[in-house]
């Protein structure tokens, strides 16, 4: 029998849209590959696929969190998923994770398995699509031609996928660029636009972003990534109703799409929209259930005074992460907080004291079950005990704790009538409140002191803890301006404690240890910390202009050794 | 109820006949496996194929077969059809050497169409609907299937033609008839049902101009 594909001539016929590039041959024996699937034999039936097409580095998992610490220590060139990974996580749960996370590197080919012809659909709901779904049972076959074909792709891209994976954006964009133009397959060109726009995104650079988006519309009208990617451009550009438009028009086309409605819940957030910004939630978490979905929900019905929903949503999102890798113990506290506010502080103490009893009473999670608890005891009449629980929370405090467990204290502090305590308690949540957080951090600080009567002074706190990085920052120039650098170091230091990522602060720092280098000569230590901050700064900042030249003159103090 | 446990019954024996599949292909590596050996894997895959064909149906008659459609590269999503099928494989078992081939000369693209080559469709079903036709062509192929696509703007057509004797066999499978074979004829019930999931279509099976037969597949597909 002979099969005669005529693959050779194929190309030239569809369309002249012949591959310029020679396809590599794909070395399966060099690929390594990770397999998550709960049952056994079907672990042993795909690691025996793929050794047959001779891969050797195969391991295999039975659930997400173990795949995770697999991940942890090494990256895969395959990930085999299996959709239905248990009855609370399906794969697509757990790509989102990963991708969220940024625990996936771009040079991975993540492949969903599943029985069910449903995942069509929930791919074309999803923003984070796998590379490609294949049906079990599959035949090895069919398994290896997919394979094949995605390795050949992956492998054209490599160059800037691994520059991806290095946070070298400029150089992934360029890549992108010229790998488009050796190539005529369109499919392959906008998976290269997609990266391309990923590396620009970035960067920033909204100008190169609507180019490349553009250029993705021209090719595929109504793909909704290029959709949400250009609305996404425009929240960068702060043209928040234009987005909002954008991703209407994705939903009016793709009415599944989770990630439009996610951006206009944002766009809702930030235009004070909270009543929009829930509805938009709750109709994501029905199109897709998922714990961060219902938590989102939780937390905006709550902010909304809508107690029953946010009771039933907090409820859901602890049903479903329960002994699984988005299980947090914060979302006891979101329910026990819900319960007092619904006056049933039996429940409140129950669920902070058995269901969470599992949590250490530490950290954020120690903060912040000492201040609910407080507000329980205080309505159940119980005054003492609510301020003996109050000072045990604020024993607990430390840099890290967070502005979630903060807000919770300072409500616990108006309850108890202590409105000055409150006050700062409400400030410094606004202060620890990291960039992503700040708009968030506002919404649960507005219905605090609206709950405790102090609309009034809602402005004052927010400026107040806005102000505090930037006024520190200030005076610590100062100080280095008068070469007092250890003033100037304390200040700073003061600055990163409210937020250890604050970019100002961190330019400040480097900034800081250079001049000290400079004027005090060649210290080890002060060398030392002047690195750390340029590396953190190049981590979180790649390609900036300002610590690039912090760099540059690093190398002329040193001698660029 | 009655239908959830089906569910969950007809869940797991997909899941066992897929472990079974599996077992039985890493037999068919060995050079050595006896002949009973690959008779047994053939045999699984069809009875999968069946399985699967009947579920299709009765999603279909119950008003539950939806097209899910995504991004499909027609050529390729041939070529894969061709390499993987089980058909193909075994169409040198009536003793006669066929060729199947995707006929890349005889692909049209209407240049009115928005992504020549590719198009929204979804691929399992199209898989399976495809498979069947192809079931039937090598069956009764003197020598010779080939496969092709035609686009137009909004409408994809598939064709399978064999260099058989035409329909004038009398038992040719896909007019739905009885065979003493592993299949009962769900062909071209199941190519309809492909075609109504994707919003209409048309399915027909006729004499080729020259000899043999030729099926037709046609989907609304963007």
């Amino acid at each position: 029998m002979q099969v005669d594909v005529g693959a050779s001539d194929l190309a030239a016929v569809i369309g002249g849209r012949k591959k310029t590039v020679e396809s590599e041959f794909v070395r399966f024996d060099q690929l390594s590959a990770l397999i998550i699937d709960d049952i056994g034999a079907m672990r042993t039936a795909l690691r025996s696929q793929l050794q047959w097409m001779g891969m050797e580095a195969i391991r295999g998992t039975s659930d997400a969190r173990e795949a995770i610490r697999a991940l942890e220590e090494k990256q895969y060139d395959l990930i085999l998923c299996d959709y239905n990974l248990n009855a609370a996580n399906s794969g697509q749960h757990f790509l989102e994770y990963l991708r969220a996370e940024k625990l996936l590197s771009y040079k991975t080919v993540f492949v969903m398995v599943t029985a069910e012809a449903e995942y069509a659909y929930v791919a074309n709901a999803v923003e984070y699509s796998p590379d490609d779904y294949v049906l079990k049972p599959t035949q090895e076959k069919k398994l290896r031609l997919r394979l094949e074909r995605l390795f050949e792709r992956r492998n054209f891209l490599m160059s800037a996928l691994r520059a991806m994976d290095e946070h070298r954006y400029e150089f992934a964009a360029e890549e992108c660029d010229r790998l488009i133009g050796l190539i005529s397959d369109e499919r392959w060109i906008m998976q290269a636009l997609r990266i391309r726009a990923e590396a620009q995104h970035a960067l920033a650079d909204t100008d190169g972003l609507m180019q490349t988006y553009e250029r993705a519309r021209a090719l595929r009208p109504d793909t909704p990534w290029v959709g949400i990617g250009i609305a996404r451009a425009w929240m960068l550009l702060k043209d928040y109703e234009g987005a909002a438009r954008l991703a209407r028009e994705i939903i009016a086309v793709s009415p599944t799409y989770v990630a439009a409605y996610e951006l206009l819940a944002e766009i809702g957030f930030r235009k004070k929209d909270e009543d929009g910004a829930f509805r938009m939630i709750a109709a994501a978490s029905k199109i897709l259930p998922s714990t961060k979905r219902f938590r989102a929900a939780a937390e905006s019905a709550y902010l909304l005074g809508k107690l029953d929903e946010a009771k039933e949503y907090s409820e859901a999102a602890i049903r479903l992460s329960s002994g699984s890798m988005t299980e947090r113990p914060g979302d006891f506290l979101t329910l026990a907080q819900i319960q007092t506010d619904m006056g049933d502080h039996e429940g409140a103490i129950a669920t902070l004291e058995k269901q969470a009893r599992r949590y250490p009473e530490t950290g954020a999670f120690g903060v912040g079950k000492n201040a609910v608890l407080s507000q329980a005891f205080l309505q159940a009449g119980n005054k003492a005990m609510a301020e003996k629980l109050l000072e045990k929370s604020r024993k607990l405090i430390s840099v890290n704790s967070g502005s979630a467990v903060l807000n919770l204290m300072g409500r616990a502090a108006f309850k108890l009538g202590d409105e000055i305590a409150g006050l700062k308690l409400m400030t410094q949540a606004v202060q620890f409140s990291t960039e992503d957080e700040r708009i968030r951090t506002r919404r649960h600080v507005v219905k605090t002191m609206n709950d405790a009567g102090l609309r009034s002074r809602i402005g004052d706190v927010i400026d107040a803890g806005e102000r505090r990085i930037p006024a520190l920052l200030e005076e610590a120039q100062k100080a280095m301006r008068v070469a007092q650098f250890n003033v100037a170091n304390q200040k700073i230091l003061e600055a990163l404690d409210i937020h250890d990522e604050n970019i100002e602060a961190l330019l400040a720092a480097a900034q800081l240890h250079l001049l000290w280098l400079k004027q005090g000569g060649m210290d080890r230590v002060i060398d030392a910390r002047a690195k750390a901050y340029l590396a953190k700064l190049d981590k979180l900042v790649p390609q900036n202009e300002k610590v690039m030249s912090f760099y540059r003159f690093y190398d002329t103090l040193t001698g660029g050794k | 109820m009655k239908q959830a446990l089906s569910a969950l019954v007809v869940h797991d024996l997909k899941n066992a006949l897929a472990l079974l599949e599996a077992d039985l292909e890493r037999l068919n590596h060995y050079a050595d496996i006896p002949p009973e050996g690959r008779m047994a894997y053939r045999r699984c895959i069809e009875l999968k194929g069946r399985l699967v064909g009947f579920l299709t149906l009765y999603k279909q008659e119950h008003g539950g077969l939806k097209a899910h459609p995504a991004e499909v590269a027609l050529a390729d999503f041939l070529e894969d059809l061709i390499a993987s099928s089980q058909s193909v494989e075994m169409a040198g078992k009536h003793g006669r050497e066929v060729v199947v081939r995707f006929a890349a000369e005889r692909v049209r693209i209407a240049p009115e169409t928005a992504r020549g080559g590719s198009a929204s469709l979804d691929e399992r079903l199209l898989d399976l609907a495809l498979e069947s036709a192809l079931n039937n062509a090598v069956r009764y192929a003197a020598s010779r299937v080939e496969l092709w696509f035609e686009q137009e703007a909004g409408k994809v057509t598939f064709y399978v033609l064999d260099d058989g004797p035409g329909l004038s066999h009398p038992e040719d499978l896909m007019h739905g008839e009885l065979h003493d074979g592993a299949h009962t004829g769900l062909g071209i019930a199941l190519c309809r049902a492909v075609a109504e999931a994707h919003g209409g279509g048309e399915v027909s099976l006729a004499d080729a101009p020259a000899r043999g037969a030729m099926f037709r597949l046609a989907v609304p597909a963007t």
